[in-house]
């Protein structure tokens, strides 16, 4: 079956992402550290070394659900501030939402991601134009719910989530900031880019890095690959 | 009681292992002895901050019972983890039985588990909880907004139960004055009610019970019947702890001589002669000075948006909350909590929702913040003054002292100005106020806190000003004009004296002035031992009236020119042109002699609006003296400038403060040759040192002795650094003397080093405590700079010693125990060498 990421896959974007997360700690830090506590970088670097030492540890995952219920479990109790428990619910909710199944398909790929961002929202009350993660998450959630729709590629579908992520990334640095510490600095959260969105971004720079080298030779669409 | 059902169980989350704990101390205190469940999830370990939502759900479970779990909170992921928290809870119908609560994570956790212990469920337990965050709600959200808004989160109430009334007679001899008021106040806003009192023997009100100036304009008496109306879910509970609160006379005790009220209106009797703690000596006869604030102005400017403007007044009030209740906590240690808890009827003010509320509507109407809280203030004065019971109209004068303060904070204006010519009586001197007492205008101190080691008391002292601390909240009673006699020498203060005691009084000035005027002949003569060795005393300044102080004293240099007031109450620094005239005044008042001019020495504990200093828990170990200069570069280069401007023309030395390693010096030596450039090139005669008052910086002078041409030791400094002893704090007082051995090991250090390389001066206090000179003298110390009014005093005193003698002496002393028994040493020395006249 074409456009499908089996458990390994979803792995090694974990891992991926663990990697960005741990050569941007730094950068995250300095974001936060402009308008919030200085710790965002640290925090996530904490929580995904603690990811990827638990799936080093695990036996065997043997599901989807299972890989991102532990994940987001061990965020939550490894991250600190508030990314924790978005990030860990981000992961929880598409856990819940992969069902038992053991490879992901485009479609429940798709429905995972937006059942994260629901569970996103429902945790941080966040909207529109907050400057939070929401901003990078909910275009690339739409974008690649769009992309499948018109019939592309999971590959394609995931590399249009990025772009439309980091544009949304992009778009915080002008928003003034309505929730969090950041808000605390009213006009002054202006002109700074969010740390949250950042690392959002990452998450799907990760995804788009993974999944088209395995679905796309898997499906050998993918052009000029050998 | 076995059989009684479990009560709620409490949950504390926090991003700190430590923090909770606390406040479960703090908590379990008010209900010691009794069944209280509580659970504390925070920190990711004992170490590291954080929140943990499996954490959470584990101590939920843990609590968990039939009557369900209240859990606290405090900021920011502390909710969303507690959310997910529930979310995660095994037991699907355990998350009916736990509630959330909003209130504030230490007041809240303290009154929820009192309610918990007392039986209530889960949801009075948190809308209690969550009510003691009234305060704060009231100042934070938007008027207009709704008490909806602020509450949003907390549990859905059952509908309102209609109003309950009660009836109190006011017991109190002053009636519902500042204390009690504040009390009763204090009750309401823990309650989740709405409460509202009316004067039925005047027919005043009815006003919110919230409201502490509200209240006060009641102007309830003595006997007066107060009508009582509450509704809310709380309306009940509320009504009986009024009542309950009136019936105990708000828990006021009254004083213990029961007078009628006097027709004078201030309080009755006078405060018999008091000790305080002598602070600096010398004996001062003079009335009680009025001090009055000019009043400050509000300012002719364009409002910013009401957003900004609203952040503004929350910042300003957040200085003068600190301020009450830095003096409240004095007062608790020096006088006891019922005095002090006049400092909760300030604070109040602060927190006043309907002042606030006003304020907040003048802010949303376009007036900028100083304008809506001078007009909301100047309203609620006006109330209070309306009123016909001395005592409450007085409170008028307490409004407007508290809204000045938030006006002055807002606004960067200088704070309280004295009239007149005699003793000053205050609470408390800020270092910036100490620093501006004139000698010619302040006769003598008496302070109702502080202690004899406080910045205000040594700048006292260094300006020959007569002072006594601690002498109780009773002083700031006696009123303005009346006759006090106080003694700094022995801590006496004598109100209205008797004229025999008058006289009496007068005498021992007298004997004091006749010696003092033999010491002041001989003081421009040099200070040289009985073995012909020259000692230099120098003088500390702080203005240029110190400077000419110093010169009519006999001083031989200004070994130490403070530059801060300068620096203090202005919103911005002082340029180069302004520095520069300041320095050639004190040079030329100095006729020529050599000035030591130190760098802007400032701090968290002196701080420097315009510098934008973050608040430090320890500021005596945080960004002071030249840790703060180097981080305003351009600060030190303007004021290196000028100094270097002056050094072209007159003997001029560069003294830089918190020196702690040659990092920090070849800095600051950089910043001089940058500077000096712009001046036309490095004066000829220019002598750069350091202020060694840094422990570190005197174990490893060598690191520092090939950068500087002298060394000035600071003790005061290093003695608090060397003990870890606060000089603030009273109650390490006794800790805090330079003569410690530990202290003179350093300073012998520090001489050791130095001998025939450079001149070790010291400039702190214990320079001019007469006992430890010829141990100074014997450890090295070439130059004792003191205040101007020492000089004489000081450079008789050297006159007397043979450094020989004092050399022993030093070496001997280094090897006791403590300043004690150094004392002590010295006495039987001077005894030994024949100075009869050395006692202690």
């Amino acid at each position: 079956m074409p456009d499908s990421i089996s458990c390994e896959v979803l792995q090694r974007w974990i891992r991926a992402f663990a990697r960005l997360v741990a050569d941007n700690e730094e950068y995250l830090t300095r974001l936060d550290a402009s308008i919030g506590d200085a710790d965002h970088g640290t925090n996530m670097n904490r929580g995904m070394t603690a990811v990827v030492a638990a799936l080093d540890s695990a036996e065997n995952v043997a599901s989807p659900a299972a890989l991102f219920k532990q994940v987001g479990m061990t965020l939550v109790s490894t991250v600190g501030g508030a990314s924790g428990p978005l990030f860990g619910t981000l992961f929880l909710r598409m856990g819940t939402a992969c069902g038992d199944v053991e490879v992901l398909d485009a479609g429940g790929f798709a429905r995972a991601l937006r059942a994260a961002l629901e569970g996103v929202v429902a945790r941080g009350k966040a909207e529109t134009g907050d400057k939070t993660m929401y901003d990078a998450l909910a275009p690339a959630v739409d974008a690649l719910e769009a992309a499948l729709d018109a019939g592309g590629s999971l590959a394609a579908a995931v590399r249009a989530a990025h772009a439309a992520g980091v544009s949304g990334r992009d778009a915080t640095t002008a928003m003034l900031a309505r929730k969090g510490r950041a808000s605390y600095l009213g006009e002054r959260s202006v002109g700074h880019q969010d740390p949250g969105a950042t690392s959002v971004a990452l998450l799907l720079q990760a995804a788009a890095g993974v999944i088209p080298a395995r679905s796309d030779s898997s499906s050998g669409s993918a052009s000029g690959q050998p | 009681m076995s059989s009684q059902p479990a009560p709620v169980g409490i949950v504390v989350v926090s991003h700190s292992r430590c923090l909770a704990d606390a406040a479960v101390a703090l908590a379990t205190e008010m209900v010691r002895g009794r069944d209280a469940r509580i659970a504390v999830a925070a920190g990711l370990d004992a170490q590291t901050l954080g929140t943990d939502a499996v954490q959470i759900q584990q101590a939920i479970e843990q609590v968990d019972g039939p009557a369900g779990v209240v859990v606290l909170m405090d900021l920011g992921s502390a909710v969303l983890s507690a959310e997910l928290a529930i979310d995660l809870l095994g037991d699907p119908t355990a998350r009916d039985r736990v509630v959330l609560c909003p209130g504030p994570l230490v007041e809240g956790l303290v009154v929820a588990v009192v309610a918990a212990s007392g039986g209530a469920d889960r949801h009075e337990v948190a809308a209690e909880a969550a009510s003691a965050l009234m305060g704060k709600q009231s100042h934070l959200v938007p008027a207009g907004a709704g008490a909806g808004a602020g509450a949003g989160a907390a549990e859905p109430t059952e509908d309102e139960p209609a109003e309950v009334v009660g009836v109190f007679t006011v017991a109190n001899a002053h009636g519902l004055h500042a204390r009690p008021a504040a009390r009763l106040v204090g009750e309401v806003r823990t309650l989740d009610a709405q409460v509202r009192l009316r004067n039925r023997t005047t027919g005043a009100g009815p006003v919110a019970a919230s409201s502490l100036t509200k209240v006060a304009t009641l102007g309830a008496q003595q006997g007066h019947q107060v009508e009582v109306s509450a509704s809310g879910t709380q309306a009940r509970r509320a009504l009986e702890h009024v009542l309950a609160l009136a019936a105990r006379r708000f828990d006021e005790v009254d004083p213990p001589a029961p007078t009628a009220p006097d027709a004078a209106g201030v309080g009755g009797g006078r405060p018999a002669p008091a000790c305080a703690q002598p602070a600096s000596p010398g004996i001062a006869i003079g009335p009680v000075l009025a001090v009055r604030a000019a009043p400050p102005l509000v300012p002719d400017e364009a409002p910013a948006t009401a957003a900004v403007e609203w952040r503004r007044l929350g910042e300003a009030v957040a200085a003068p909350r600190r301020e009450v209740q830095r003096l409240r906590a004095a007062a608790v240690r020096e006088v006891g909590e019922t005095e002090a808890a006049i400092f909760d009827a300030h604070l109040m003010l602060l927190d006043d929702p309907d002042l606030l509320a006003e304020v907040r509507r003048g802010v949303d109407a376009g007036q900028g913040a100083p304008a809506a809280w001078d007009r909301a203030v100047v309203a609620v004065e006006r109330d209070l003054a309306a009123l016909s019971d001395p005592y409450l109209r007085a409170r008028a004068a307490d409004v407007r002292a508290v809204g000045d303060q938030v006006l002055r904070a807002m606004t960067g204006q200088p704070a309280d100005a004295v009239q007149g010519e005699g003793i000053l009586v205050a609470r408390d001197l800020t270092p910036a106020t100490a620093a501006g007492l004139r000698r010619d205008r302040i006769r003598g101190i008496v302070l109702a806190l502080g202690s004899p080691t406080s910045h205000a008391a040594i700048l006292a002292r260094s300006r020959g000003i007569p002072t006594v601390v601690g002498a109780g909240p009773d002083a700031l009673a006696i009123p303005a004009g009346t006759t006090l006699v106080v003694d700094g020498g022995t801590g006496e203060i004598v109100v209205d004296p008797a004229p025999a005691v008058l006289a009496d009084y007068r005498e021992r000035a007298r004997r004091q002035e006749r010696q003092a005027a033999e010491q002041l002949a001989a003081a421009t003569r040099p200070a040289r031992t009985r073995d012909d060795v020259d000692v230099l005393v120098s003088a500390n300044l702080g203005s240029v009236a110190d400077a000419r102080a110093a010169q009519a004293s006999g001083a031989d240099a200004a070994g130490l020119v403070r530059t801060e007031f300068l620096f203090f109450n202005r919103d911005r620094a002082p340029d180069v042109d302004e520095q520069e005239a300041e320095y050639r005044a004190i040079a030329e008042a100095m006729g020529g002699r050599r000035i030591t001019i130190r760098t802007l020495d400032a701090g968290g504990d002196k701080p420097v609006p315009y510098l934008r200093m973050p608040a430090e828990a320890n500021p005596f170990l945080g960004v002071r003296g030249i840790r703060l200069t180097l981080k305003h570069p351009a600060l030190l280069h303007d004021q290196l400038v000028a100094i270097c401007r002056v050094a072209r023309e007159t003997p001029v030395s560069v003294l830089f403060p918190m020196v702690s390693g040659p990092r920090e010096l070849l800095a600051a030596r950089t910043a001089l040759a940058a500077a000096a450039a712009d001046a036309g090139g490095m004066p000829a005669g220019l002598e750069v040192g350091i202020m060694v008052e840094v422990p570190a910086a005197a174990l490893k002078i060598e690191s520092l002795l090939p950068h500087v041409d002298f060394l000035s030791v600071g003790t005061n400094d290093l003695t608090q650094y060397a003990l870890a002893a606060d000089r603030g704090n009273a109650a390490v007082g006794t800790l805090l003397d330079p003569l410690d051995p530990g202290v003179l090991a350093l300073v012998d250090l520090v001489c050791c080093a130095a001998r025939d390389r450079v001149p070790v001066a010291v400039c702190g206090e214990v320079a001019a405590d007469e006992t430890a000179i010829p141990l100074l003298l014997g450890l090295g110390v070439a130059d004792l700079s003191v205040s101007p009014y020492a000089v004489p005093a000081i450079k008789s005193r050297v006159r007397e010693f043979d450094l020989g003698a004092c050399q022993l002496l030093a070496r001997a002393a280094l090897g006791l125990a403590d300043a004690d028994e150094v004392r002590a040493a010295i006495t039987r020395w001077a005894g030994r060498c024949g100075l009869p006249g050395y006692s202690l």
